[in-house]
């Protein structure tokens, strides 16, 4: 038997979320901590979200960094805003596409997870909110293909 | 100039603004690098989304990343370069500016 899509692109350009309200808390918690990082320094996220653009210079262009911090915060304020609608825009999915795929980085970089190995050795709490982030970005780039 | 005339070249103004012109026009490489966890369908469809490729070119691009940890998937000049570089940090894609 074939297993509902969570997310399900329809032909009035909508992509339709079918997610519990359990799937929904947990990327609320998930956009909650990309927004909280963005200006908190001191989050565990601040330096995945604050990567160098050009490392072969000093500095980055203050102007850079600064637009992606716009890009960053609409995003998240995008996903935040339609978090528990039925259906949502293409434009709000790749929103929520790029806070997920944030979100998944960060929660790499906070455990550690560098490569293969270190994933294999991640503990099971880590290792489940990064499968479940890895599970809602995959069916909602099926979504958009 | 002969290539085998070895005697020491006298630099001259001109020299040296064709060489800084020659270093300001070398082309910046964005460059994605390869993390344990992305979707390989998530990056593809990025690299579609942010610079217009075809689904091929955004697979091969992506399947380059993951045999061999990076691949420079755009090149040009500093400013566009650092543009894409932005917004593929706003994908969560691993990603940097260097001059070829």
């Amino acid at each position: 038997m074939l297993r509902p899509k969570v997310f399900s692109a329809g032909r009035d350009g909508q992509i339709r979320v079918k997610l519990n309200d359990g799937a929904r808390e947990f990327l609320e918690v998930v956009v909650d901590s990309i927004i909280a990082a963005e200006t908190n320094h001191e989050h565990e996220w601040h330096a995945t979200l604050h990567r160098p653009i050009t490392p072969e210079l000093d500095a980055d262009d203050p102007l850079r960094v600064f637009e992606r911090q716009q890009i960053l915060e609409s995003n998240a304020a995008v996903m935040k805003a339609s978090i528990r609608n039925a259906t949502i825009s293409t434009a709000e999915a790749w929103a929520w596409l790029a806070t997920m795929q944030l979100a998944l980085r960060a929660r790499t970089a906070e455990a550690g997870v560098n490569t293969e190995d270190d994933l294999k050795k991640a503990k099971p709490q880590e290792l489940e909110t990064i499968q479940a982030l890895q599970f809602f970005l995959f069916e909602l780039s099926s979504a958009l293909l | 100039m002969n290539v085998h005339d070895e005697r020491p070249q006298e630099t001259t103004g001109t020299d040296t603004l064709i060489r800084d012109t020659q270093e300001t026009e070398r082309a910046w490489s964005v460059v994605v690098w390869d993390d344990p966890v992305t979707p390989m369908a998530v990056v593809t469809l990025v690299f579609k989304k942010v610079f217009g490729y075809s689904e091929s070119k955004a697979t091969q691009l992506m399947l380059q990343v993951h045999h061999d940890g990076r691949s420079a998937v755009w090149s040009g000049s500093r400013d566009r370069a650092e543009g894409y570089c932005i917004k593929l940090h706003a994908f969560g894609l691993q990603a940097t500016v260097e001059q070829a």
